[in-house]
């Protein structure tokens, strides 16, 4: 112990797991938030590709997946992707759990950004279930994973476009992440004790507006252009898929 | 003068009682506040119906919003009865609403016990250490901004505002509240408190302690003082931060 605890030895030993974690459970809750922040930024500027052309995005997600035939996709997806938001989904419950919102009573702004970043971690995780559901090989053994790497344009396109309620779901999932990230990362910032002073705050404020809205443009464009992408057929796709190939060998 | 203000109170006759509404109508007086209206109500407390009930029990004492004692909710909105002007009230609104505080347990009427603040005062030990019989000697002068940053700090009155209006100081959660974590940076910013800086740290990276914040921001709007509530914050979040990466690596 150190000299200055020589007061409460009693006290000192009868720290709980609780006691002696939870700073450190809601600090990584911060980090993880901040590592699915610069995933999403990724996610979200790829998959606006699609308004370039279908190619484009083709091209991206090929990239991507050159860290496949390493080995190395998979256990950077989970390292990277889902390990951290599993844990700040998780652990997100149990701070929701712990708040009482008044913003009815306190109806001042930030307040109200408090409230919303609650509700919107709600949507957002109901939205992500749905999303991996939809798109990823997760999904495959519910009857899902309708996004093939292999034909990435033209499957996306055509999950997109399978039900008439993805658009909105998408639309909505896209504006909940987009507040949800830029509001964490200007208290990620207070909480770090990087912005301190109020000033620096409302600066950093305006910032993360800035990559709020850019980012929720982006996530819309992404899926106006896949419900928009004239899907080729059959034949046609494999001509474009040679194509591709060919430009590349 | 023949001005008359309504005044409906949420009274409550024992801790363990259910609450219950009540009106009284009196004339509105010159530079009256709502402590003011408790006054009269206690002299004649007939309800708007003529019935003849208990005077309203509630909490006041220095009268000029220093003490922090007559803390509640008026409108809605939790602040001292002592500054709330009838008259500026009543341009918000016909009628006024007073509510005892609602994180506090309830004593009677508008009294709550307050305790739970006390408490979060003692976790953080906002004090300076003079227990003892060694000689300390003087502690080291401050300098003038530390001085000027430091002061508004000191006018906390342990009103209990800012932790009423916090939406994560609550019943699940042993958050020890905005004013503790603003009253710990205090006291390690005077050189008379450094003695306890480390234990201070301590606390406040503790459960409930600054990670609890959720970054509302209501205590620095509804804080009477005008206090930076969330400066402190910040600062206790940067504080933390390396305090506790130090006692990591000095394990």
């Amino acid at each position: 112990m150190s000299s200055q605890s020589a007061t409460s030895p009693q006290a000192a030993a009868a720290i709980s797991p609780r006691e002696k974690y939870y700073f450190l459970a809601r600090r990584l809750h911060s980090i993880t938030g901040l590592m699915f922040s610069g995933f999403v930024c990724f996610h979200l500027l790829v998959n606006a590709t699609i308004l370039a052309s279908g190619e484009s995005f083709e091209f991206c997600v090929e990239k991507i997946h050159i860290l496949e035939h390493m080995g190395l996709l998979v256990p950077v997806e989970m390292a990277t992707i889902f390990f951290p938001i599993a844990f700040h989904a998780l652990f997100g419950i149990v701070i929701l759990l712990t708040s009482q919102p008044n913003m009815t009573d306190y109806a001042y702004g930030g307040n109200i950004r408090y409230t919303l970043q609650r509700w919107s971690a709600v949507v957002i995780l109901v939205f992500l279930v749905m999303h991996i559901w939809h798109m990823h090989w997760l999904g495959k053994p519910f009857g899902g994973a309708q996004f093939d790497p292999e034909n990435a344009t033209s499957t996306a396109a055509s999950a997109m476009q399978s039900w008439a309620l993805w658009a909105p779901i998408y639309a909505l999932g896209v504006l909940a992440t987009a507040f949800h990230l830029a509001n964490g990362v200007w208290t990620a910032l207070i909480t770090w004790g990087v912005t301190i002073g109020p000033r620096s705050q409302k600066v950093s404020g305006y910032v993360c507006a800035a990559l709020g809205a850019f980012l929720l443009v982006a996530g819309l464009g992404a899926v106006r252009g896949f419900m928009t992408y004239q899907i080729p057929a059959d034949g046609e796709e494999a001509a474009v898929v040679e194509q591709a190939n060919g430009d590349d060998h | 003068m023949s001005k008359k203000v309504k005044v409906n109170i949420k009274r409550q006759d024992s801790p363990d009682s259910g609450s219950y509404w009540q009106s009284f109508e009196l004339p509105v007086e010159d530079g009256m506040n709502v402590t003011t209206i408790l006054l009269r109500i206690a002299a004649t407390p007939t309800t708007v119906e003529g019935e003849k009930v208990a005077p309203v029990a509630y909490d006041a004492c220095c009268l000029e919003e220093v003490c922090g004692a007559c803390s509640m909710r008026i409108n809605g909105k939790v602040r001292q009865a002592c500054s709330a002007l009838v008259h500026n009230l009543l341009d918000e609104q016909p009628e006024i609403t007073l509510e005892p505080m609602t994180k506090f347990p309830r004593v009677r009427d508008l009294l709550v016990d307050r305790r739970r603040l006390f408490e979060g005062l003692k976790r953080v030990k906002a004090w300076v250490p003079v227990d003892g019989y060694g000689e300390r000697g003087k502690p080291d002068r401050m300098s003038q901004p530390d001085q000027e940053e430091s002061y508004p700090l000191s006018r906390c009155m342990s009103c209990g505002c800012c932790m009423e209006a916090c939406p994560q100081y609550n019943d699940k959660d042993d958050f020890v509240g905005p004013h503790a974590i603003s009253q710990a940076i205090l006291f390690n910013t005077i050189p008379a408190g450094k003695p306890l800086e480390d234990e201070r740290l301590d606390a406040l990276a503790a459960a409930g302690g600054i990670a609890a914040c959720g970054n509302a921001q209501n205590c620095v709007k509804v804080c009477p003082k005008d206090i930076p509530l969330t400066t402190s914050i910040a600062k206790a979040g940067r504080a933390t931060t390396f305090h506790t990466i130090k006692r990591f690596l000095t394990r």
